[in-house]
């Protein structure tokens, strides 16, 4: 089932991963970084479901471990000292935080942009795109459209070249290459030549007329101003955080974190809300449903 | 007033000696369902792409082109991308952007229009086009009959006053083509928009013409009602009036006072009025096909074969048993999906199917499709345009037969030899992708043979192609059989099955569920036969082909 979130205007939706893969990026304190973290995660296997948890464990745990362990390695700075390596270098405290607070950023901002490429769809992109430039939009949704084209071509061709005992099969790399480079071949010889009846096509129907519009189904309604206004409060308030100090922290030469002050607590209190934006948009909208379909 | 009015319109391409096209005067009234017919290189194209500026062909034109009374020169880019329509034969290379709504969008955005108005023409022309069921979709997911929807539809988003359709149903199967010009019929009686199309199915759309021309060699020989253009045709025995309607055909080749049917209705009560009487066929009931008496081992033979394409996918073939005797004609026939070009790939061992076996020639195909079973077996493709490599067609040839250990001289005997029986020897020194589609076709079918197979298979070999090329290709496979090939033939084109093939087999949901010689395979038939069938097996159950019912009708009219 497709997510509230991801059905809101495509502006909501890269301005709101625009915020948190920045704010992920520069909150390295541990509380925030634990929220952008899980934040990411849940909508992640929100949007992939059962197929996440692959990603997770097979990719992305392994990547963070090695992030962790490799920086108290290689980084030496700190004070507190716990132990020496073989080589004489020192292990420090500082540098183990700092090894994985940076994990949990690498982890953290890679769960997001996982998100952003399964919810920003290309006709979302192109449709921002072509609000700017009409032309290189329209050229990415050609050329999406010619991609899979290709592909199934290259297929064709190259079952059509079996038949003749010649496709990219069979023993050797040497073989296995011409057949490869046969199939190239004919592909762009066959992309070329039809390539002309589609310009054709693209001109009967007035393409290169001054004053292109750009159509799209998008629509800005009143519900994407509403996220977009809540969005942009929460955001300001995390920049505002970061920018005033309360939501840093500092690892070298010691760890320093920032007092407890009222502020600090409601920006604390407010970045957990943006992380789980889209999962309280879903879960609004589930309770929704629920409550029509109680009233049936 | 005239859509069109054409004035002494001559055209030379560059560096041809021949005029491409010569009308000394047509009109094309308004609200007019015209269609236009030839042979294959007789200038339809060349024709209808000039009653679009932005499409003319660049050469020698003399002669003048009004719309609307005005000059077509004079029409600005603007106008004539609005108002005249132009659908091409390809599905595939007409579709721009990569999702339907965009596409139908895509001509009102070069137009500038608003949001707005956009929105709405969009919604519209989902709506009378049926659409809506996948606004949404991506183009690569539609099927070939959807794509060439979403072009007319495109089109006809822009509200043009004159649609112009370049053999559009070429690359469809009967059914997609049945729904398309079904569709080109709804716009023209409801809309009133003048159409004028291009066909090789003259079958499907001479009942919806208002008007039919028939072209050959750049002139239009024929111009009137299809009755009367067909009449004309059968007149000057014009090699076109093999592509007539088989009432048509069967109408001509009996003497009779009688007006001419046009549907296989018409035919039927035509044939009433002649009080013929009811045949009765020589064999009551349906004999088991010969295949099955013949001792020697079936050149293909597959036993209970399964087969899908993934395992979570559902069956393609489903226990699908055949034989397949030496040296004959077998044609495949059966609708979309229903696993015709699968069992093809099957017996040529480009797949595996995951239960059952294959043999070639007595032997089981192993799992390695190296070895063909003791067999040659070749496959020619759909679509020709996949198998050339090189820049001309000789030394695409000559490269089949790179590799082995055959000396020069006997190299060019074999290209000879393969050249004279596919006649292409007169295009050997042209570039392939510059033939025409069915020069390509034989080409590709020359490359084929050059591997001397035992087993040729084909898919689709008749596809958008013309009656005169349907008559090389037969004359070709008699010689090939002749020889002792076994030619397997998948295929739509049911008349030219009923015609050539040595056995027809129909498929259904991954099986055969019958399987005969033409005769008795086709009467057996009550819905899936030719349309001479069709109209006469009420007094002719046995005729298959308008010849068949010909000769009959003929015997038992002079004998009484």
């Amino acid at each position: 089932m497709r997510d509230a979130f991801s059905s809101y205007h495509p502006t909501v939706n890269l301005a709101y991963f625009a915020g948190i893969i920045l704010l992920s990026m520069l909150l390295l304190h541990p509380y925030f970084l634990v929220f952008s973290f899980l934040g990411g995660l849940a909508y992640f296997l929100r949007l992939r479901g059962r197929g996440a948890l692959r990603f997770c464990f097979l990719f992305l745990l392994p990547l963070m471990a090695a992030a962790a362990v490799l920086n108290p390695l290689f980084n030496h700075a700190g004070v507190t000292i716990l132990a020496y390596l073989p080589d004489g270098n020192p292990v420090t405290l500082e540098s183990i935080c700092y090894g994985a607070a940076a994990a949990g950023m690498f982890g953290a901002v890679l769960l997001w942009f996982a998100c952003c490429g399964d919810v920003m769809t290309s006709d979302k992109w192109i449709y921002l795109f072509g609000r700017i430039f009409p032309a290189q939009s329209l050229l990415l949704s050609m050329a999406l459209r010619f991609i899979p084209r290709y592909q199934m071509q290259a297929g064709v061709i190259s079952r059509s070249q079996a038949c003749l005992g010649r496709g990219a099969t069979g023993k050797g790399i040497l073989r296995k290459a011409r057949g490869g480079l046969r199939i190239l071949s004919i592909l762009t010889t066959w992309a070329l030549e039809n390539a002309i009846e589609t310009a054709d096509s693209m001109k009967a129907r007035g393409y290169g007329l001054p004053g292109r519009t750009s159509f799209s189904l998008f629509r800005f309604d009143g519900r994407d101003r509403i996220v977009f206004f809540i969005l942009m409060g929460l955001a300001a308030a995390a920049f505002w955080g970061l920018a005033a100090g309360a939501a840093g922290i500092r690892f070298f030469p010691s760890i320093h974190l920032p007092e407890t002050t009222p502020s600090v607590v409601a920006i604390r209190i407010l970045y957990p809300v943006l992380c789980f934006l889209p999962l309280i948009l879903d879960a609004a909208e589930e309770l929704q449903w629920t409550y029509i379909r109680s009233r049936l | 007033m005239d859509v069109y009015q054409i004035k002494a319109l001559s055209f030379t391409y560059p560096l041809a000696s021949r005029r491409a096209l010569f009308l000394p005067e047509l009109c094309l009234g308004k609200g007019e369902f015209t269609v236009l017919c030839g042979r294959s290189g007789c200038g339809k194209t060349t024709l209808l792409r000039h009653l679009k500026p932005a499409l003319t062909p660049h050469g020698e034109s003399a002669g003048e082109i009004l719309f609307f009374g005005k000059p077509l020169a004079e029409l600005g880019l603007r106008e004539q991308a609005s108002r005249i329509g132009f659908v091409q034969q390809n599905p595939d290379n007409q579709i721009v952007t990569d999702k339907v709504w965009h596409e139908l969008a895509f001509g009102l955005e070069s137009l500038g229009t608003d949001s707005e108005t956009l929105r709405l023409r969009v919604a519209e022309t989902a709506g009378f086009f049926g659409i809506q069921g996948w606004f949404r979709e991506s183009v690569s997911r539609l099927s070939g009959g959807q794509k060439q929807l979403l072009s007319l539809a495109s089109v006809m988003a822009m509200q043009p006053e004159v649609l112009i359709l370049d053999e559009p149903t070429g690359q469809l199967d009967p059914v997609a083509a049945g729904e398309f010009l079904d569709m080109v019929q709804r716009i023209n009686r409801e809309l009133g928009i003048t159409v004028l199309l291009s066909e090789q199915r003259l079958e499907a759309v001479f009942p919806m013409a208002d008007r039919v021309l028939v072209m050959d060699e750049g002139e239009i020989i024929a111009d009137g009602s299809p009755r009367e253009a067909g009449t004309r045709l059968e007149a000057m025995e014009h090699p076109m009036r093999y592509a007539l309607p088989s009432p048509m055909q069967i109408y001509a080749g009996i003497k009779n006072n009688l007006p001419c049917p046009v549907t296989v209705r018409e035919g039927r009560q035509w044939l009433d009025r002649l009080e013929i009487r009811p045949q009765v066929p020589a064999s009551a009931g349906r004999e088991k096909p010969d295949t099955l008496q013949k001792p020697d081992p079936p050149a293909i033979e597959l036993r209970e074969v399964w087969f899908r394409y993934e395992k979570p996918l559902p069956d393609v073939l489903r226990g699908l048993t055949m034989k397949i005797p030496g040296g004959v004609l077998y044609c495949i026939a059966g609708g979309n999906g229903s696993g015709k070009t699968t069992a093809l790939s099957v017996m040529a061992g480009l797949l595996r199917p995951y239960r059952g076996q294959v043999c070639l020639g007595g032997e089981v195909l192993s799992g390695k499709a190296a070895g063909h079973g003791g067999m040659r077996l070749s496959m020619l493709p759909q679509s020709p345009q996949t198998l050339f490599v090189k820049s001309t067609v000789r030394a695409d040839l000559l490269e089949m037969l790179e590799g082995g250990a055959i000396s020069p001289g006997e190299r060019e005997d074999r290209l000879r030899a393969v050249s004279e029986l596919t006649e292409i020897a007169g295009l050997l020194s042209r570039h392939p992708f510059d033939l025409s589609g069915g020069e390509q076709q034989r080409a590709a079918l020359a490359k084929v043979l050059l591997a001397e197979p035992q087993i040729l298979l084909m898919d689709e070999p008749t596809k958008g192609m013309d009656g005169d090329f349907k008559l090389r290709l037969a004359s070709i496979l008699k010689e090939l059989t002749g020889r002792g090939v076994t030619v397997v033939m998948v295929s739509h084109d049911i008349e030219f099955c009923a015609r050539y093939a040595d056995l027809c087999c129909l498929f259904f949901d991954g099986g055969m569920v019958s399987e005969g010689a033409p005769g008795s395979f086709f009467s057996g038939n009550s819905v899936y036969t030719t349309a001479a069938n069709r109209m006469a097996r009420h007094v002719f159950p046995e005729a298959v082909t308008a010849e068949d019912v010909i000769k009959r009708a003929n015997a038992a009219l002079g004998s009484r």
